[in-house]
């Protein structure tokens, strides 16, 4: 299910684009706050940018429909940059130059984002990178940028979260050897690493006995299924996402890798993954990635039927992302009152929303490293059928931020 | 000597053309556009050297581009070398790459030489993709590049840059355009047209190729650089095949028998990459269509077209 | 590197069976795919760079067909079929117009079409990925060899890709239809100028190697996420095993495709990081070396 992208009223001829449409003149309306979006909406990433932008379609229209940004209606401006980083860079450009864009929503994935960053850094323009996980992005202040926030979860929340949980299944269960199987890029190897180092920090006594590393979008997983198997490993670990992880599940059910280990795979959760597997294997340990039961709220359930209404399928993690990063602008507008980009970034910084993906109902743009803490981050297991995932924990942050302080300690990035 | 004192001027005309430009036209699109032309025309024309000038299909010449981008972004970041030396010593470690790649290379004929070149590039990319500690894997480097100084001025500003790269395209175009216009150029064709004359003539066939791979190379990693400078960094894209393919796709939109074909293919590529993608999600579909139309329709580029409706003959090139 | 897990490995008979069997379903779908190439080649002289669109559109074509009808054997048949048919097509529509032009060129043609197809591919059925999940008839749990783990399925499919290959090989070898298929791709002119159709020649050497890349897209469906632009992995292997097997020879395809499939299925327990660099290591020294690959003959 495509929509079009919303097209610029100017034609586009030459290289000689000439820029900025006129404002509004009639009467009483107020300009129109223009944002730029970015994300990949084709290749095999595709689903990431429609889906972040069938999220933003409602959060714009809501707020619209309640007066917009301080007063000034919001207009989205969305571009492709084919999961090409130097595309990005370019796009980003183009948006704040030539369309005249005063803030950025970058849906970019974590290459993407980098090259995003140092166009906002560069222009300095206000952005909100609304899809990138990799912590470094604003934990690092080599890499922070002061008019740059993230709206998005962070590989180390969820490591941490994950460790701990896992802990407590392998204490119970006697689950002291483990192997792994994650995509060999950036994402899959810092969350493995993490999630291992925070699960062997809750128990001590767990031995990794084997890793396992298929390439990114690989669609054969029969020689490291095979691999996981010889090393008969009590448990495993996955990163793997998508249409890497449903292959892999798939091809591991006919050799009966499930029925032979417990398995955690964290990026299980997402019910395009959850439906597109034919028979999910029941009993395997998910974080949630988006799941109406995490956090089991009514305004939670509200807005991912909301979605599923309008949409015909369910949201995904990136959803509930770009969605988190709407409603950011939103509440600093009216902190602010204005939709003016500085002051738009300093009423960010600390900022806490009521948002119906929080864990105790609202989420904090922490002002120190200007990233989103506070949203529900669970784990439980898998029935084949709806809801898919049952028996949620949802985590407490206090454990969380203490352990996140220590990374940063740790890693030097105070 | 009358025609490159000819082809100088007109490049120091076109430079001082676009350097007054944005005084009466200050679009920033326009200017972004000509930064990334320029990456990409120094690119496709030293491209053409090859595959055009020498008959030397090459899949693999991005090697030489992204080793540009890399070389230049890491001297840059983890060394403290100021712009221009960071600038030569790029330049430098190209020349050894291509001496060495080539050396392994231009004994191969035909398909041959383009699969090995494709597969070195390839493996190239894969050792950057897996050394993560040097170049960052798959994110790229990360952190910008500091320092964006020449000469003291500051290559942040987007003017500046947008002017440094018309000056870099300029230039490099130049020399491209006398290496082809020396009996060097001659031997080139010579080769192209019937390599065992070309021996029988006295021609050392593996050195000329060895040359011009290695010249070639350079003005690619140029084309690196300015890319490097755009995008504040490097990243595993710039080195991946595609990248090549936009190449040869500028090469043959443009037209491969004339000089400024490729520089014409660029402009045509990077238009559409521009308003297509405004338009719709499927550039992938617009761009094949009009591939095929200039393959099988015009069978020819655009520059090639033009020379041969004014009755000229194109320097020739692939069939 | 993890020398220690692959002399463990190499020399317990159950990891033994269970690696090398993963090894020799991987090299057989490789295999499969890579005749098809290998054969385009050899016959037409044409480098096929949209042989990864027809695999992937034989495995959607099993997909839809396989929901619509229940019958994966249906699916499979589709697939094949299917892509003959568009074999056929695009021979007749874009390549024919390029026989004995220079590489750059059929690569700008079948690169055109890739990117076409991907979006087509897009458009009609989604961007979504697809899971088609076994059909019922395979939802058995695996067999047990020497210990080793082997999932009947997998079985099925190295049955399979031996006798589509075996029987390729073979009815070049033995028929006369396989005869002048050989000749032609020995000398096209004098073939033609016995009084052989060669147009309808070479259309059907193009429907039979985009009916195996069919095939094998329709076998592999059932354990694949099907994606627009699934097909660029299996092209970059495949071309891998065809320069190192030797454009234009089956026999030799088979050996690269399995020993690359041994490679993977070996090196992921013994050095698992590198394993893709490895094998272009592999495909530069056999150019170098012996540029006709280690069965394939010398391009006059």
């Amino acid at each position: 299910m495509t929509k079009r992208m919303l097209t610029r009223r100017s034609a586009i001829a030459s290289a000689a684009v000439l820029p900025l449409a006129t404002p509004h003149i009639a009467g009483a309306q107020a300009k129109a706050v223009r944002i730029g979006m970015q994300a990949t909406f084709s290749g095999p990433l595709a689903q990431s940018g429609i889906t972040h932008r069938n999220a933003i379609e409602m959060e714009v229209e809501r707020i619209n429909a309640a007066g917009g940004l301080a007063g000034r209606p919001i207009e989205m401006i969305y571009r492709d940059s084919k999961s090409q980083p130097q595309e990005a860079a370019r796009v980003a450009r183009e948006l704040v130059n030539t369309d005249g864009c005063e803030l950025l929503l970058d849906a970019e994935s974590s290459a993407g984002s980098f090259a995003v960053q140092e166009v906002a850094r560069d222009l300095g323009v206000l952005c909100m990178h609304s899809s990138s996980e990799t912590s470094s992005l604003t934990a690092d202040p080599k890499y922070r940028a002061p008019m740059s926030f993230r709206s998005s979860r962070q590989g180390i929340h969820d490591a941490i979260v994950g460790g701990a949980y896992a802990a407590k299944v392998a204490d119970a269960n006697k689950l002291t050897k483990w192997a792994t199987c994650s995509p060999d890029y950036a994402y899959g190897r810092d969350t493995t690493a993490q999630f291992m180092e925070y699960l062997q920090h809750f128990k001590p006594d767990i031995e990794i006995i084997a890793q396992a590393w298929p390439k990114l979008g690989s669609p054969d997983y029969t020689e490291v299924i095979t691999k996981l198997i010889q090393a008969k490993p009590q448990a495993m670990y996955s990163a793997l996402y998508g249409g890497d992880l449903t292959a892999f599940i798939n091809q591991g059910n006919i050799y009966a890798l499930f029925a032979a280990m417990k398995v955690f795979s964290v990026n299980l959760a997402d019910y395009t993954a959850l439906t597109a597997i034919k028979n999910l294997p029941k009993g395997i340990y998910t974080g949630n990635r988006y799941v109406v039961t995490c956090p089991d709220t009514p305004a939670n359930h509200a807005w991912g039927d909301a979605y599923r209404k309008r949409y015909n399928e369910y949201p995904t993690n990136w959803s509930w992302e770009s969605a988190t990063g709407m409603m950011f602008y939103e509440g600093a507008a009216k902190k602010a009152s204005s939709a003016d980009p500085k002051k738009l970034a300093e009423a960010l910084r600390g900022l806490k929303i009521d948002c119906p993906f929080g864990a105790g109902g609202t989420v904090t743009m922490r002002a120190d490293d200007q990233t989103c803490v506070g949203y529900a981050i669970g784990w439980g297991t898998t029935v084949p059928q709806a809801p898919f995932v049952e028996g949620v924990k949802t985590a407490d942050w206090g454990v969380i931020f203490e352990m996140e302080a220590e990374w940063k300690k740790k890693n030097g990035f105070n | 000597m009358g025609r490159i004192l000819r082809d100088v001027a007109i490049a120091v005309a076109v430079v001082l053309l676009l350097a007054l430009l944005p005084s009466v036209m200050p679009s920033k699109a326009f200017q972004d556009f000509v930064i990334r032309c320029s990456s990409m025309a120094l690119f496709a024309t030293s491209l053409n050297l090859l595959v055009g000038y020498t008959g030397l299909s090459s899949f693999g010449h991005g090697l030489f581009f992204g080793l540009g981008t890399y070389a230049f972004a890491l001297l840059m970041q983890k060394t403290g070398m100021a712009l221009p030396s960071a600038f030569v010593l790029t330049l430098i470690i190209s020349t050894v790459t291509a001496i060495v790649v080539g050396a392994i290379c231009i004994r191969l004929r035909l398909i041959y030489f383009a699969f090995v070149t494709l597969a070195m590039q390839m493996l190239v990319h894969s050792v950057i993709i897996s050394w993560v500690g040097l170049t960052g894997g798959d994110q790229g480097l990360q952190g910008g590049i500091p320092r964006r100084v020449l000469f003291g001025i500051s290559l942040e500003s987007q003017y500046n840059l947008y002017v440094f790269a018309a000056v870099v395209l300029a230039v490099g175009l130049l020399l491209m355009r006398h290496i082809v216009n020396t009996s060097f150029g001659t031997s080139l064709r010579m080769i192209r047209d019937n390599e065992t004359r070309a021996a029988f003539l006295g021609i050392v066939v593996w050195r000329v190729k060895l040359t011009v791979f290695v010249l070639s190379a350079i003005f690619a990693s140029l084309g690196g650089i300015v890319m490097s400078l755009f995008v504040s960094g490097a990243y595993p894209e710039l080195i991946n095949w595609p990248i090549t393919g936009d190449a040869i796709f500028a090469i043959v939109l443009g037209g491969v028998g004339s000089f400024l074909g490729p520089l014409a293919g660029t402009m045509i590529l990077l238009l559409l990459n521009d308003v297509v993608t405004r338009q719709t999600e499927y550039y992938g579909l617009a761009l094949g269509i009009i591939i095929l139309a200039f393959a099988l329709g015009l069978r020819r580029g655009l520059l090639d077209f033009i020379t041969e409706r004014l009755g000229g003959r194109p320097a020739g090139g692939i069939s | 590197m993890d020398l220690d897990a692959l002399l463990d490995c190499v020399t317990t008979s159950s990891c033994l069976v269970t690696q090398s069997t993963s090894g020799l379903i991987v090299g057989m779908l490789l295999f499969m795919v890579a005749a098809g190439l290998t054969l385009i080649f050899g016959v037409l002289k044409i480098v096929n760079f949209a042989h990864g669109t027809f695999y992937m559109l034989g495995a959607y074509l099993a997909y839809t067909v396989f929901t619509a009808t229940g019958s994966y054997t249906l699916g499979v048949l589709a697939a094949g079929a299917g892509m003959a048919v568009f074999g056929v097509v695009f021979e007749r529509g874009l390549i024919s117009r390029v026989y004995g032009a220079n590489v750059l060129m059929q690569l700008l043609i079948c690169y055109a079409v890739v990117l076409i197809c991907d979006d087509l591919v897009k458009i009609i059925w989604g961007a979504d990925f697809y899971a088609m999940g076994m059909p019922p008839a395979f939802q058995v749990p695996p067999l047990f060899i020497a210990g080793g783990v082997v999932p009947p399925f997998y079985l099925l499919l190295i049955v399979v890709a031996l006798v589509i290959g075996g029987g390729l090989g073979l009815s070049l070898g033995v028929t006369k239809l396989g005869k002048i298929v050989r000749a032609a791709a020995h000398n096209p002119d004098m073939v033609s100028a016995l009084g052989i159709n060669t147009t309808l020649l070479y259309s059907l050497v193009f429907a039979m190697g985009g009916a195996l890349a069919g095939f094998a897209g329709g076998l592999a469906a059932p354990v694949r996420s099907l994606t627009p632009g699934m097909g660029f992995s299996i092209l970059i292997e495949s071309f891998i095993v065809t320069v190192i097997g030797g454009m234009g020879s089956i026999g030799g395809a088979l050996i690269a495709a399995v020993v690359l499939g041994l490679i993977r299925s070996f090196g992921t327990i013994g050095f698992p990081l590198f394993t893709e660099g490895l094998m272009y290591i592999a495909m530069i020294i056999i150019l170098v070396s012996k540029p006709s690959g280690l069965f394939g003959k010398e391009i006059v």
